[in-house]
């Protein structure tokens, strides 16, 4: 008998009872559409991420005071808030690994403009930002080394915050209080979207020197910087400086840091969590869609066991018209994979739409999330599938092959 | 012995048959000798229980005796495993049953075709021309693309025997084939059966109807298990020249 003989048999088979086949197939097509489901979103995700680091820069390299990292506001529950100061500033310059070092002051106090009131976070900031993550003005200009130097009362909103004061009417020239200090409008920035579920467009930056007098501070809340070579040799030589002018004895073994009262990160690095994080979560993914594919292949073989019992006088038939058992053995082994395999590709063409709705519904709220899919993961779950009726089916085709052909004739 | 062109079709020599309940001996058969040339037309007759069945399944090569020969175009059956006897059976043997065992919800040409889907012998783009024969042969041409539960119960055991023809196999068995139908379409069904012998085919017809078995040119009797006449068909019946009883 020719295998394509035995796949016409199969698809007959499947197609003739399809009420009963789609509900056999039921848990496959839920195992392989949750598979795709996920994948592809965790695919869009990480392309959202990467984007952002990419958009960033690779090179970008942040250092901020306290050992647990960026705790905007909290200066209360890091007790080393204070830690990286102007000095520490002027020595990072000087290092040779790293270029366009951009220390940040966040400035307090609410931000109005005649009645209107808004909570944004004003960053006091040197133009070197501009170099690190770069962005253009739309309308007016960018703070520059002049207002630097004269710590000029300027600021450069975000649009959303310039939507959100001023309306629809233009911004550049008009006076805003933050805290108790009066600011003029000189630019208004591009819009970014979010970045790491941050809205960039919510913002006001000004000069570096104007927040840190007003502030009357000697110590910086972050620090940004580009590595000018390797990621790894700048955070060396960061490290390195900081614990000497802190006095911190540096970690005799691994990357232990936990004498430092501050915290060094690249974009690398981030890449690289989120690479662990895909691969934890790939496990994750791939454990329930074992367990639901076993699920589904039990059921599968409930159904086969039936189907043979139901057809036990066409098994007999066949045998008396002369099929062997490897036959009989392949007719019903097919019928299985042809149902898992069917299953997996209606499971397969669900998870996509499923993905298409979650993709038409994210990209409203994240930018750059676009439909992305994983192939490998797709083949997987399809061979899996495929698999489970091979795995499951066995079982009741054996049965069907070791028919005796006139008991199975006799059977009613 | 040897394959001759003068052997038997088929030659059996002191079968015994007996089936094993719980180590409990049932004797089925006793002591079968036989001879049926090809082209021959014979009737095994028998009360139910007499052992008529098991015989036809053991020449059928659906079962196995429990001792004794049984050579079948000169050959020897005996030391033939599972998957041997199912390509015999595939190229050498055919079966007409009384309930018709046609596949459900599949058309005429799809069932008369299904035999050869296991025979060897034929190219996959030969089954519908083969097909189209046998169905002819019964026939059934203008119902072969109907389906086989949309026929009556005549018709349904035509297609059969043309399930049966199709791969042009030596013998051809019909297990009480008009068991199940009124008596015109046993008629029809006899007179086909009828004319395959006229064309040559050898048949093997078993049946308990007396009148059954005198369409056959000889009949041999069982009883409990043994052979206990084998005649020529004393007043032998032509399908085609009885009156229909109604």
């Amino acid at each position: 008998m020719k295998l394509r003989d035995t796949v016409t048999i199969a698809l007959k088979a499947v197609t003739g009872n399809r009420a009963r086949s789609l509900l056999t197939m039921l848990g496959i097509i839920i195992g392989v559409g949750a598979v795709v489901l996920m994948t592809s979103v965790g695919e869009s995700m990480q392309s959202v991420i990467l984007g952002q680091i990419s958009a960033l820069g690779p090179k970008t390299v942040a250092i901020w005071p306290g050992k647990n990292g960026p705790e905007q506001g909290a200066a209360t529950l890091n007790p080393d808030f204070d830690s990286i100061t102007m000095n520490d500033i002027e020595a990072l310059r000087r290092l040779k690994t790293i270029s366009y070092v951009t220390p940040v002051i966040f400035m307090p106090g609410k931000v109005k403009y005649g009645t209107e009131e808004s909570d944004v976070t004003v960053s006091g900031t040197t133009p070197d930002s501009y170099i690190n993550q770069p962005i253009i003005a739309t309308e007016g200009r960018l703070h520059d080394e002049q207002d630097e130097l004269n710590g000029r009362q300027v600021a450069v909103l975000g649009p959303d915050t310039a939507r959100d004061l001023f309306g629809n009417s233009s911004p550049i020239g008009k006076r805003i209080d933050i805290g108790n200090q009066k600011f003029t409008v000189i630019g208004v920035l591009e819009a970014k979207g979010s970045q790491f579920f941050q809205n960039m467009d919510e913002r006001i930056l000004v000069p570096f020197e104007t927040a840190r007098v007003s502030s009357q501070r000697s110590y910086v809340d972050m620090v940004g910087t580009m590595a000018t070579g390797d990621t790894a040799d700048a955070i060396n030589d960061i490290q390195f400086l900081l614990r000497r002018r802190h006095h911190i004895i540096p970690p005799t073994t691994g990357i232990a840091t936990d004498n430092d009262d501050f915290l060094v990160r690249s974009a690398e690095q981030a890449q690289e969590i989120l690479g662990t994080v895909s691969t934890s979560l790939t496990a994750f993914i791939t454990m329930i869609a074992t367990v639901s594919l076993v699920v589904g292949g039990i059921g599968i073989m409930n159904i086969m066991l039936v189907a043979v019992t139901e057809r036990t006088r066409e098994i007999g038939l066949r045998k008396a018209l002369g099929a062997n058992r490897n036959d009989i053995l392949l007719q019903f082994l097919i019928e299985a994979i042809v149902l898992t395999l069917l299953g997996g590709i209606i499971g397969l063409l669900l998870g996509l739409g499923m993905n298409a709705l979650v993709v038409g519904i994210a990209s409203k709220f994240l930018e750059r999330y676009i439909f992305a899919v994983n192939f490998i993961a797709m083949a997987a779950a399809l061979l899996m599938a495929a698999g489970t009726g091979l795995a499951f089916g066995i079982y009741p085709a054996r049965k069907a092959a070791e028919l005796n052909p006139i008991e199975a004739l006799r059977y009613e | 012995m040897t394959k001759k062109e003068s052997a038997p079709l088929i030659e059996t020599k002191n079968l015994h048959k007996s089936y094993f309940n719980e180590q409990v001996e049932t004797p089925v058969l006793f002591d079968i000798n036989l001879r049926i040339d090809a082209g021959e037309f014979v009737a095994i007759m028998g009360p139910s229980g007499s052992g008529k069945s098991t015989l036809m399944h053991i020449l059928g090569f659906l079962d196995v005796p429990t001792s004794g020969h049984y050579h079948f175009k000169g050959e020897s059956t005996e030391e033939k495993t599972e998957d041997e006897l199912a390509r015999i059976r595939s190229s050498s043997v055919s079966f007409v049953f009384q309930s018709f065992n046609l596949l459900p919800r599949t058309s005429v040409i799809d069932n008369v075709t299904l035999p050869l889907l296991y025979h060897s012998g034929t190219h996959p783009s030969q089954r519908r021309e083969k097909a189209m024969k046998a169905i002819k042969a019964v026939g059934l041409t203008d119902r072969a693309t109907y389906l086989s539960n949309q026929l009556s119960g005549g018709q349904q055991q035509r297609v059969a025997i043309a399930r049966a023809l199709v791969t042009e196999p030596g013998v051809i068995f019909a297990d009480e084939p008009t068991g199940n139908l009124d008596s015109a379409a046993g008629k029809h069904v006899m007179e086909i059966l009828q004319n395959l012998h006229e064309e040559g085919h050898t048949i093997i017809l078993v049946t308990h109807e007396k009148t059954t078995a005198e369409h056959a040119a000889r009949i041999i009797r069982i009883m409990d298990g043994r052979i206990v006449a084998d005649d020529r068909t004393f007043e032998r019946r032509i399908a085609s020249q009885v009156k229909e009883l109604k």
